[in-house]
């Protein structure tokens, strides 16, 4: 039989003592894997912010590209000419086509 | 084993797992919180797994001590495995009631197998397989610690009454 009351009695005694320590709370440890949601979450900020903070870029007027000269013949018989700018043409007629008409 | 089970053994061995760890660090408080948060993060992060629930502690117990031998050596305070058999004598005069102060003088083998069996109610063979030695080895070791604690027990009895 071992005769160990004396050590028993020593870490019964340090026991007490270490009854008066701080022990830290069980940390909230986090783990160092690799997470989905943090590259996600930034990319979502990111075009979010991209959206919001992007000024609308102002319309410019579009320049005129095609010059419409009419000539036009009022009650007098007298001939004008009418000049027109536009970006597009509504209707084109070839300047032969009345030759198709009449003849 | 899934990471709440890990969690729920380790919040249940978390006192004796961080007065392990302090006497792993000689007593330190500050490495000794940085030991065990180191150890947790290694198990939680699956570099150590659990094979036998039954025994957690053991397994616990064994990761902290490599873990403090880790930091123990990136501060140069790593003594060596002949230097552990060294005797030990007292040089200064020590308080009968500064039981750490008194533990520190055993060699490192002995002392950790003395406070595993003593304080943390151990056996022999789980002390030898959380240091990872014979049973036999560690059997010389409990037995030379005992010796050699009850000396310097004595010893400082001896020196508080010559003292007195």
């Amino acid at each position: 039989m071992e005769n160990n009351e004396q050590l028993e009695r020593f870490f019964d005694q340090m026991k007490k003592q270490d009854e008066q320590l701080e022990i830290p709370a069980f940390p909230e440890v986090k783990t160092r894997k690799f997470s989905f949601w943090i590259p996600t979450g930034i990319a979502a900020s990111m075009a979010f912010a991209f959206l919001f903070i992007q000024k609308p870029e102002p319309i410019e007027p579009v320049s005129p590209e095609v010059v419409i000269i009419t000539l036009q013949e009022d009650e007098n018989q007298n001939q004008h000419f009418t000049i027109e700018e536009s970006t597009f043409l509504d209707t084109w007629e070839s300047p032969t086509a009345s030759l198709l008409t009449e003849y | 084993m899934n990471r709440s089970q890990l969690d729920h053994i380790l919040k249940a061995h978390h006192r004796d797992a961080y007065l392990w760890a302090r006497q792993c660090c000689s007593f330190e408080d500050e490495m000794a919180k940085d030991v065990l948060q180191q150890s947790y993060l290694k198990i939680l992060e699956g570099q150590a797994k659990l094979k036998d629930a039954s025994k957690a502690k053991t397994w616990l117990f064994s990761i902290i001590r490599y873990t403090a031998i880790d930091e123990l050596r990136k501060a140069g305070k790593v003594v060596s495995l002949m230097d552990s058999y060294d005797p030990i004598e007292i040089i200064e005069e020590v308080d009968g009631t500064n039981y750490e102060e008194i533990i520190k003088l055993l060699p490192e083998m002995q002392r950790e197998v003395i406070l595993m069996v003593f304080y943390h109610q151990m056996t022999i063979a789980q002390s030898a397989e959380i240091l990872q030695i014979g049973l036999g080895t560690a059997r010389t070791h409990y037995d030379r610690g005992k010796k050699k604690l009850k000396e310097l027990i004595t010893k400082v009895q001896i020196q508080e009454e010559y003292g007195k």
